[in-house]
């Protein structure tokens, strides 16, 4: 199961009242007021039906039952039948509406959240691991999700039910109305203890359960591993480990619980009594009628309910005051890259690239960039050689803007990288990265992204112009078959070719390949070799190529080391430099 | 106990409606209201504890059974079954069949017995009345048994897609290069944007659903109320029943709208738990792997390492096609064999085999001169170190994942383990060394320090017969043959099977054969093959320039 993911320290709580958040929470409900209004209507509408029926039960007995007024009786036992009725329309009024508001606000705020998230640069990424970003999006909303539906309105309900039951009781007598709140504090005082012992429960047994299904998931998935190292029975060990303090977590809760929920009915029982020997006491003084004292105890079983549900609510406000505070600290994270103030296209895209005494570092003060500046004409082909680590990759990021340069400018096609529009520029440049990436969704979407200007045909042409529809034909539903987890079923060879059709769908003028370093069968890296000639055809390129076959197709080369530019010219200038890739060709030589 | 309750206020009522006089009366119905409520709340913890502790103890060992026998499950299993599935299985199935014995016998048996006492009681006081105000009551259980399993399967669907959405967050913010480079994040809010709104439609759907099924139950249990009131006050009025009467059956009417509706909730999770049960008992009922029941049989701790295989012929299933055919090989024991050739063409399947993850037919396979079959589960694999193409590594720490197959080597044997595999370079950076937390909450290995840390994982227990599957595919060239060489060192008397696309890799082998198509198509040493300029050789004359330029570029580097 793909269950979100439970990130323990993500669970501190603070207050469960926070009066800057639930402001800005409140915000979020000003497109919906109408309803809001509505459902407050609905809520002061059901409390009003719970109200009455006891009063109507009071009445019958004390009005007409000892008046003999058989057609009163029948007139109150009709109006009891509308309060249930009427208690049913505005139950289920409030109850939908307040879904409904809050399915929709958390939907809004998904939205928000997401689209943030997509527009931050790389740096950003670099500093928040997925996983977190992901509990935000998630987890956080979904508890936003219960504040809105479960939480605020069923709290004002529950409040108001216990005051206008305190009320009413007030209302019909206030020495009885004193008894039946007397054992109140006890209850606010046994409902304190409960909710913090419980909470503390909670949270403990949430994170044994989170860690048990973290580990029965990676046993699953790595049995391979366990069966081949012979260590079933030290797993099962753990396993046991695990599984035991999850029991006794949980059956903690269970003896508090079995504790709490009968200490309830106990202290709405001794009320119950109280009210009887007080009420008795004023019926014999001729005080009381006796329908106040069954109302009394209709009132007193219609009181405990909501002060045990309002023990619920206090640990889902906490969680959800601490998630949304989460959430707003996200979307008050700027996006690091400005989008320029007038974005711009130049009028001639013809794709020409010029590096200008570029600067940039991930961390300031290591810079991994240092006055790179070189110029490519439009339709040549660079190639970026040199060692891991020392530059080749920053260049291409820096290009395609993912972070902004320290010190220089990148021009595309005359115009800085920083005054394009961030769009437009991404469709000019096209970009296979190394690993590639597959998304979830059917081999034709891999192609295409999803994106909806590309029909089927070009991504089948795409595909049959770099070789990659070989091995897609052989595939049982072709460009409709699923990508299993993350293309593990596909060979390394297979989602390179992938990627190329990718990057020749998008048909950009200026294509950025970095070159996959991991070794592939020979009749796949002869299609990957024959794919490349394809793609490269009439485009201005920049390959961070590792392999001297892919090399042969560049114009020119740069030797890339330490953030600097260490040789550059064609082919035939650098062997006449008898500098490193002198040194290179010579071995080829040699080997031929 | 809980029936003593609305009794003794009727009492209470009553004797008020008797006149003066009785005073010491007033206190005793609502002592005794208070002694009852007492001794139905222990004998309620008592009976929650044990039922409700009983239903966790349960699950617990369900649990654990269902893990070991996983455990001992051949892997072509965990290949037909998703991760998911089991998942699903071990988790959902599992708090069902929990339901069902916990809150179901709880609320089958509460149930039974307060309508068993409440209806003789109610019928005693007035039959009619109690035919009248129960009319309504089936209404709920109704209602239950009818919304209770759409509102679960309701539930189970918001649940699953909230899975998906995940899934599509995940790998939004995973592929963020590709989404960006593309200038796809439009497209990609917009996708994400459908399925939020998908998510809140199905929501939605359950919300109506348990936004009607709970008034209605209110609306059934209030018409009841509303009949007593009408008919019940009709008869007080009358004088046939008293008003303690009157409260007392009000009483009892309130206490059977639970029941009522316990019992469609008791059917809903005795037709999940129980089918989640059969679903579970399925799991246990798979058959555990045959290499799982090998005897023990006492022959010596370790094997010497000599691997034969007979005119072996394999595959998955028997209407599959087959893997690999008629192969014949001799690895003498503490030789090294190197295994190249296309992917797909059956190499991992051949050391699988070795390993008895997956069955060789019978006496087609044999270690130290005996069948594979005859030789115990656990020396056979306390005897393979095994580094697999696709590299699992636990979210545990450095230093418990390089000692995952012999928890009790000591420091030294880590270090040694780490610095033949190239691993102390890498290990040095992390701030917290060995000590440091692989996985979702910890650091992310990148795919050549994953494939070392998996090599000293299979170095530290010493294994006399050592299987490297394409294992430093992302391992510069430089760094594999420093690797190569330290293993070499280490290498006296131990089998090496050594599976790689690289040359570099393979060329000192004692033999190296080429697979294709599932057979064996060329077998000899570097020279041998080169020699005969087949397979072997081609693939020789493509690479040996790219390696030699890495290895140069790293060089200069350096």
């Amino acid at each position: 199961m793909h269950g979100p993911h439970v990130h323990i320290d993500d669970e501190i709580l603070g207050k469960a009242y926070d009066a800057r958040l639930v402001v800005r929470l409140l915000v979020y409900l000003r497109g919906y007021w109408v309803l809001v209004c509505l459902a407050f209507l609905c809520l002061a509408g059901y409390t009003g039906a719970q109200l009455l029926g006891p009063y109507l039960v009071k009445v019958a007995i004390d009005g007409y039952i000892a008046a003999k007024d058989l057609a009163g009786l029948d007139r109150v036992a009709l109006a009891y039948v509308v309060t249930v009725i009427l208690g049913f329309l505005c139950h289920f009024g409030h109850s939908f509406t307040t879904q409904y508001v809050g399915q929709r606000v958390m939907h809004d705020v998904r939205q928000q959240l997401f689209g943030h998230l997509v527009t931050h640069d790389l740096a950003f990424f670099d500093r928040n691991p997925v996983g977190r970003l992901m509990t935000r999006v998630i987890n956080d909303v979904e508890n936003l999700n219960e504040l809105f539906s479960s939480g605020v309105v069923a709290f004002l309900g529950d409040t108001l039910m216990i005051v206008g039951i305190a009320g009413a009781m007030f209302l019909l007598d206030w020495r009885l109305g004193l008894l039946g709140l007397g054992l109140l504090p006890v209850m606010v005082w046994a409902t304190n203890l409960y909710r913090k012992k419980a909470r503390e429960n909670y949270r403990e047994s949430r994170k044994t359960l989170a860690r048990l299904n973290g580990y029965l998931n990676e046993h699953i998935s790595g049995m391979a591993t366990v069966q081949a190292f012979g260590q079933e029975r030290r797993a099962l060990h753990r396993f046991m480990e695990i599984n035991s303090r999850n029991r006794d977590a949980l059956l903690k809760s269970v003896h508090y619980n079995a504790i709490f929920f009968p200490l309830v009915e106990l202290c709405s029982a001794v009320t119950v009594g109280l009210i009887l020997w007080q009420g008795g006491r004023m019926i014999l003084d001729d005080t009381l009628l006796p329908g106040v004292v069954v109302a009394f105890i209709q009132y007193v079983h219609r009181m405990f309910q909501p002060i045990r549900d309002l023990a619920e609510k206090y640990n889902i406000f906490q969680a959800a005051m601490a998630s949304s505070e989460r959430i707003f600290r996200l979307l008050d994270e700027p996006a690091r890259i400005q989008a320029p103030t007038e974005p711009g296209t130049p009028s001639a895209t013809a794709g020409s690239i010029e590096f200008q005494d570029v600067w940039l570092s991930y961390v300031p003060g290591e810079p991994v960039l240092r006055g790179i500046s070189f110029r490519v004409a439009p339709g040549e082909k660079i190639a970026l050689v040199g060692p891991t680590g020392h530059g080749k990759t920053s260049i291409v990021s820096a290009l395609c803007r993912f972070y902004d340069v320290e010190r220089g400018r990148i021009l595309v096609d005359g115009l800085d990288v920083r005054e394009w529009d961030k769009a437009a520029l991404r469709r000019h440049l096209g970009l296979v990265l190394q690993d590639v990436f597959l998304f979830s969704g059917t081999i034709g979407e891999n192609v295409s992204l999803g994106c909806p200007w590309i029909t089927a045909e070009q991504i089948q042409e795409a595909a049959r112009r770099v070789h990659a529809s070989r091995f897609i034909d052989r595939l049982p539903q072709r460009y409709q078959e699923e990508v299993q987890e993350r293309g593990s079923t596909l060979s390394q060879g297979e989602r390179q070719l992938l990627s190329f059709a990718r990057a020749l769908a998008f048909d950009p003028r200026i294509l950025i390949l970095d070159e996959a370093t991991s070794s592939v069968d020979t009749e796949t890296e002869i299609l990957i070799q024959e794919a490349l000639r394809i793609l490269l055809e009439s485009r201005t390129a920049i390959i961070v190529a590792h392999r001297l076959s892919t090399i042969q197709f560049a114009d020119r080369i740069l030797v890339i080391h330490k953030g600097r530019i260490r040789e550059e010219g064609t082919h035939a200038e650098l062997l006449a430099r008898q500098g490193l890739y002198a040194r290179l060709y010579q071995l080829q030589y040699q080997l031929a | 106990m809980h029936l003593l309750i609305p009794w003794f206020t009727r009492l209470a009522i009553d004797n008020l409606a008797q006149g003066p006089g009785r005073r010491w009366d007033l206190l005793l119905f609502p002592g005794l209201i208070a002694l009852a409520a007492a001794g139905q709340g222990v004998f309620r913890y008592f009976w929650r504890i044990n039922v409700f502790g009983f239903s966790r103890h349960i699950e617990w060992d369900l649990r654990n059974q269902l893990f070991a026998h996983l455990q001992r499950l051949p892997l072509a299993y965990f290949q037909r079954m998703k991760t998911g599935e089991l998942m699903s299985r071990l988790t959902n199935d599992l708090a069902s069949v929990r339901e069902m014995l916990g809150i179901g016998a709880v609320a089958a048996l509460d149930g039974a017995v307060l309508i068993l006492a409440a209806l003789p009681l109610m019928i005693n006081i007035d039959p009619w009345l109690t035919l009248w105000s129960l009319l309504s009551l089936p209404g709920i259980t109704a209602l239950v048994l009818g919304f209770g399993n759409r509102m679960h399967r309701g539930y189970r669907e918001v649940q699953q897609f909230l899975g998906k959405l995940s899934i599509f967050v995940q790998e939004s913010l995973a592929g963020i290069r590709v989404i960006q480079a593309h200038a796809q994040e439009d497209t990609r809010q917009a996708r994400f944007a459908e399925l939020s709104a998908e998510y809140m439609r199905k929501n939605l759907v359950t919300a109506r659903l348990s936004g009607v099924l709970w008034p209605l139950i209110a609306v059934f249990s209030g018409l009841a109320a509303a009949v007593v009131l009408w008919l019940g006050g009709r008869r007080v009025l009358l004088g046939t029943l008293t008003i303690g009467q009157f409260v007392q059956f009000n009483g009892y009417l309130a206490m059977l709208t639970w029941p009522v509706m316990a019992i469609g909730y008791v059917v809903n999770l005795y037709q999940r738990g129980s089918a989640a049960l059969a679903r579970l008992v399925e799991v246990l009922e798979t058959p555990a792997a045959p290499a799982h029941l090998t005897p023990d049989d006492g022959s010596p701790r370790r094997l010497e390492g000599a691997i034969e295989f007979r005119d072996l012929s394999f595959r998955y299933d028997p209407d599959a096609p087959w893997v690999l055919r008629d192969i014949q090989l001799k690895v003498p024991a503490g030789s090294c064999l190197a295994v190249v050739g296309e992917v797909g063409a059956g190499k991992s399947t051949l050391v699988h085999l070795i390993a008895r993850l997956f069955e060789a037919p019978e006496g087609s396979l044999l270690l130290d001169g005996r069948d594979i079959r005859a030789v115990p589960l656990s020396r056979l694999r306390a005897s393979i170190g095994l580094v697999s193409q696709d590299i699992f590594l636990f979210s545990e720490t450095i230093r418990e994942n390089i000692l995952f197959g012999r928890p009790d080597a000591t420091v030294q044997d880590i270090e040694e383990a780490a610095r033949i595999a190239a691993l102390l370079p890498s290990i040095q950076e992390f701030a917290d060394r060995f000590d440091t937390l692989l996985g979702e909450r910890g650091v992310r290995l990148s795919g050549g320090q994953k494939q070392r840390t998996a090599l000293a994982r299979a170095l530290i227990a010493d294994p006399p017969i050592l299987i490297l599957d394409d294992a430093f595919s992302s391992v510069d060239v430089q760094t594999e043959e420093s690797i190569l060489r330290e293993l070499r060192g280490a290498r006296t008397g131990r089998t090496t099977i050594l599976i790689s696309h690289r040359i570099s890799t393979v060329k000192d082998a004692d033999q190296i054969v080429y697979v294709r198509d599932g057979r064996i198509v060329e077998q000899g040493t570097h020279e041998e093959l080169l020699a005969r300029e087949g397979h072997y050789h081609r693939l020789y004359r493509r690479q040996l320039v790219a390696s030699e330029l890495e290895a140069l570029a790293a060089k200069e580097n350096g």
